[in-house]
């Protein structure tokens, strides 16, 4: 079943095109990677979809409903989460304290009067992800003092608090170790289990271990797509982006 | 974090209760709560929020001018005389609120001050309705009364400042209470990182005016106050003086943190009284303690001594 799609999708910074013309389609549970060289238009695909940014052109439908220029919160509270490339986080909160507050986000922010700690189901929520992402023990830190592949980890925990339909990926393990990467690899496709995911990343074996299917952008455009083995047959592909990289 | 935070709200709540006892004299410490409360108000927005309003005199003055006029033409009861001016302070939020959160950082800071200056200019013009220049004088004190069950003259300074203390203690642990609810969790987000709280579902606009609206009628709150404890409403209550003079406190407590505020509106009065009494000059003293405030304790005095305490009990920062 389709659960995303984009139709001519478009954005345009002045004379620049970042996005341009995009025809994008994920089905549900699917792990979908985008690839590309810097500067391909990844991350403003996600700005768009996530609705950060509105497209100069096309259209995005999520779960067979239109979502071309719903406002992020809301485009949020249908189910699409993003888990930042450059790590974004509550800095002066407990690790606690910020998946916490993405649980909270599914029920109403105007709740004035009843304790926070005391929670229907939200604390429990929470804790159930931090044990998923490793850091059960750092409950009490402030997100700024948990090391750089922590906080990768947090990344991704405060994304799944909303409990998504559908989870896009930047770089999730930017600036990661190998060891800390497999550690993410393993993370990711647990966390994968019953959700869809889009998947921007640099690291070659990251992402033909965990996609089902692979869209390569260059200079905005969608050059190729298909699954692990097709990508890496084709001579496009090897020659803009692949070429240059060993797995 | 132990005991200092947990029984913080009883701890405040007996302090207060002793003050009069403690002050020189009694109306020193009514001032103090009145403009604590007024800090605590202020900091719902630039603390929790992480919005630097400079211009909160704004709903100082509103609720001030409000409750002295009502009771001037309305002759109308004490509580309905400070509603008055809650209300109107709250009303002077929504749209001034509205209006600033257009645009961000400086800009809204701004645009704070901008709003607050001209209803000060208003005031001064518009004198058959505020007093004009020299202020608004002669508002009635009604006295605290149900009709056909009591009736106590409460102006007398001791009797006003446990009237006034009512009223701070209700507040404070209204605001306690939104502070630990999802609410006030959102809103340390939103101080924290308004870009994800937006992805992840949260509105951050409206709740951000929410802030300014609940911050404001705090705010009108102890103008009202302020205005039945002097009987009058100086036009200076409106200028900008008076706005830096509540973010002053603020960062002299300490912001972020629950009643760094409102201990520094009561160190920042006890200091201005006591140097005020040796030299006319008492800003030339009071400026150098702040700067070396700010610069060695940023985090104001609750704050530096919340971190001290957590030193000793080793446990992470949590609250209050």
């Amino acid at each position: 079943m389709e659960i995303l799609r984009t139709e001519n999708l478009t954005k345009k910074f002045g004379g620049l095109t970042a996005v341009s013309g995009v025809n994008f389609r994920l089905e549900q549970d699917e792990i979908q990677s985008i690839i590309g060289p810097n500067g391909a238009g990844k991350s403003t695909l996600f700005k768009l979809i996530n609705g950060e940014q509105k497209p100069t052109h096309g259209r995005i439908w999520f779960q067979g409903e239109e979502i071309t220029g719903v406002e992020q919160h809301l485009v949020s509270r249908r189910g699409i989460a993003t888990s930042y490339q450059i790590t974004n986080i509550f800095p002066k909160l407990t690790t606690f304290e910020n998946v916490r507050l993405s649980v909270q986000s599914r029920k109403t922010p105007y709740n004035l009067w009843s304790k926070a700690a005391r929670d229907d189901g939200t604390n429990e929520k929470a804790e159930e992800i931090l044990g998923q992402i490793g850091l059960a023990n750092r409950r009490e830190s402030l997100a700024a003092y948990l090391s750089y592949g922590e906080q990768r980890h947090l990344e991704i925990g405060i994304a799944l608090g909303t409990d998504p339909v559908l989870l896009l990926l930047d770089e999730p393990t930017s600036g990661l170790s190998p060891v800390e990467t497999k550690a993410t690899v393993e993370l990711i496709r647990e966390v994968a289990r019953g959700l869809s995911v889009i998947l921007v990343e640099h690291k070659m074996k990251v992402v033909m271990d965990l996609s089902d299917k692979i869209t390569v952008l260059h200079e905005g455009k969608v050059i190729a797509q298909g699954n692990p083995q097709e990508i890496r047959a084709n001579e496009t592909v090897r020659r803009v982006y692949l070429g240059g990289v060993r797995e | 974090m132990g005991w200092i935070t947990n029984r913080s709200v009883l701890m405040i709540i007996v302090v207060l209760l002793i003050i009069p006892i403690l002050m020189p004299y009694e109306a020193l410490g009514t001032q103090m709560i009145i403009w604590g409360l007024l800090a605590l108000g202020y900091n719902i927005l630039y603390g929790y929020t992480g919005l630097l309003s400079f211009g909160h005199a704004a709903y100082f003055g509103l609720g001030a001018y409000a409750t002295g006029i009502i009771l001037i033409r309305t002759h109308c009861s004490l509580l309905a005389g400070i509603s008055a001016g809650v209300l109107v302070a709250c009303i002077g939020a929504v749209v001034i609120g509205f209006l600033c959160l257009r645009r961000r950082g400086i800009y809204f800071a701004l645009l704070t001050l901008a709003f607050a200056q001209m209803l000060y200019f208003t005031a001064s013009i518009w004198e058959s309705l505020t007093g004009g220049e020299p202020g608004l004088r002669n508002i009635p004190q009604p006295p605290l009364e149900l009709p056909g069950l009591f009736s106590i003259n409460i102006y007398t300074p001791l009797r006003f400042y446990y009237f006034v203390f009512g009223f701070v203690v209700l507040s404070l642990l209204i605001l306690n209470r939104i502070l630990e609810s999802p609410f006030g969790k959102v809103l340390q987000g939103i101080r924290e990182n308004e870009k994800r709280a937006r992805a992840l579902g949260y509105n951050t606009n409206r709740i951000k005016w929410l802030s300014f609206i609940l911050s404001g009628a705090f705010s009108g709150l102890a103008g009202a106050l302020h205005t039945l404890y002097i009987s009058f409403v100086g036009l200076e209550q409106l200028y900008w003086e008076t706005s830096g003079k509540i973010l002053l406190m603020a960062l002299l407590g300490g912001p972020g943190t629950f009643f760094g505020p409102f201990i520094g509106a009561g160190v920042f009065l006890y200091l201005e009284d006591i140097i005020s009494a040796f030299t006319t000059y008492w800003m030339i003293v009071l400026g150098p303690i702040f700067v070396l405030c700010v610069m060695f304790f940023p985090q104001g005095i609750w704050g530096t001594i919340r971190e001290f305490t957590e030193r000793f009990s080793g446990s992470p920062p949590r609250k209050g």
